[in-house]
């Protein structure tokens, strides 16, 4: 089982490597809880039942003035633990963004591509800055992890989340995989849609905006969607997501399997979704 | 008069646990070198406890089961909401109202240089929200 979307922001281990993360952490992805040592990272995993967890990093560099974790602290991570899956992050605004896409995928071997246009202050379906970011992506067979729908940070407008604006991305590039995070929520019905209507485009579970996980996932997905949509027509375009450390992995888990669905369906969302975006399928 | 303060770091390794900490407290006790006096253990966090019981796997269980009747994880609190000091919508209500119910300190008399406890008295680290990396104080003060 694998929990497709997570942000290394707590690890202490990586506050003595990269002075500023603290900082970063705090003022810039206002998460503000007290870091944590890479152990427990791990034993939420454990206590979770999940093997594995991809982790996120967002290059900010042009809009923010920071890497929140830069590709190579990523790597380093990865190289502590088996249990991670390391995606890359690019900053569509400098020129060099395919080829340090390039450089993260082939020489730090990550394998997806993580980008977070409201954070990065990029519209994604820009020609000019995102397109060559997807052709790399797509050349280099890796799937794009997309913040959409609302973001709790302070300074940080959600209009560049909205899911409809990854449609031209779906169309134009039809070989690279899309995962609109978050359900898009409050955008729900956009990104089901984009779901329902694209091979290419998945969403994950990784929505929490008021109350708890249970009611929150509940809402979203037995609501806003019906449970037999997401049983019939969104099976194979759903992966589990916990957006850890905003949420506890395990308090993800247990809300998602207490929506109903099928074993098979489950399966689906915690594992097999994932691994065949990430090239795993079959092993 | 001696004060001697040790803050010690426990990693829990489950969402709920009791984890002994009685050999800790008696070491700090030992090594702070107070004949008279008295000890305190209190957590620094407010979803964990300290708890004063008999160090039974049954009871141990018993204790977190019915702190869990009492106040269950998945009751509908206010406290489920953003917030903006932590960056995260909070759902660990539960977690909270273990600790006051459970309580989060722990006092016991010293004399000659031990702690003056029932023989079936374990002090525990009470973990409500775990896995998680915590801290709890244990002061020493006599002469």
């Amino acid at each position: 089982m694998i929990d497709f979307h997570t942000h290394p922001l707590l690890v202490r281990e990586m506050y003595e490597r990269e002075p500023d993360l603290a900082r970063i952490a705090r003022d810039v992805f206002f998460i503000r809880n007290n870091p944590q040592p890479l152990k427990t990272f791990i034993l939420e995993l454990d206590v979770s039942g999940l093997e594995r967890a991809v982790l996120l990093p967002i290059d900010a560099r042009t809009a923010r003035g920071c890497q929140i974790y830069s590709n190579d602290l990523i790597a380093e991570l990865c190289r502590m633990s088996d249990r991670f899956i390391g995606f890359a992050s690019v900053d569509p605004h400098r020129k060099s963004a395919a080829k340090d896409l390039e450089r993260a995928i082939q020489k730090l071997k990550l394998r997806g591509l993580k980008l977070a246009p409201p954070m990065q202050e990029f519209y994604p379906n820009d020609p000019k800055l995102a397109y060559p970011i997807y052709e790399a992506a797509q050349a280099l067979k890796i799937p794009v992890l997309f913040h959409a729908g609302m973001s709790w940070e302070p300074r940080v407008r959600s209009k560049y989340g909205q899911p409809l604006l990854l449609e031209d991305a779906a169309f134009d590039f039809p070989n690279l995989n899309i995962v609109i995070a978050h359900f898009g929520w409050p955008w729900v019905a956009e990104a089901v849609m984009l779901a329902l209507k694209y091979p290419n485009v998945f969403l994950d579970t990784s929505c929490l905006y008021f109350d708890n996980p249970n009611d929150f996932l509940a809402f979203v997905m037995t609501k806003q969607v019906p449970l037999s949509a997401i049983e019939k027509s969104l099976r194979h375009k759903i992966l589990f997501g916990s957006n850890y450390p905003r949420v506890e992995i395990k308090n993800m888990v247990r809300a998602v399997k207490a929506l109903g669905l099928s074993e098979a369906c489950q399966e689906l969302i915690f594992a097999g979704n994932a691994k065949k975006l990430l090239g795993e399928a079959g092993r | 008069m001696k004060i001697k303060l040790s803050q010690i770091e426990i990693q829990t390794t489950q969402e709920k646990e009791l984890l002994d900490i009685t050999a800790e407290v008696e070491q700090a006790v030992k090594k702070s070198g107070v004949k008279r006096g008295m000890v305190l253990i209190v957590t620094l966090h407010t979803s964990s406890g300290i708890i004063v019981t008999e160090g039974l796997d049954c009871l141990e269980a018993d204790v977190l089961n019915h702190l869990e009747t009492l106040a269950p994880d998945q009751g509908h609190y206010l406290h489920n909401r953003y917030l903006e000091g932590d960056g995260r919508v909070a759902f660990n209500a539960g977690a909270h109202l273990k600790s006051i119910l459970g309580g989060c300190h722990a006092f016991f008399p010293i004399e000659k240089g031990q702690i003056v406890k029932g023989s079936r008295q374990r002090v525990f680290f009470a973990e409500f929200d775990g896995p998680l990396a915590r801290t709890y104080c244990i002061q020493v003060m006599g002469e």
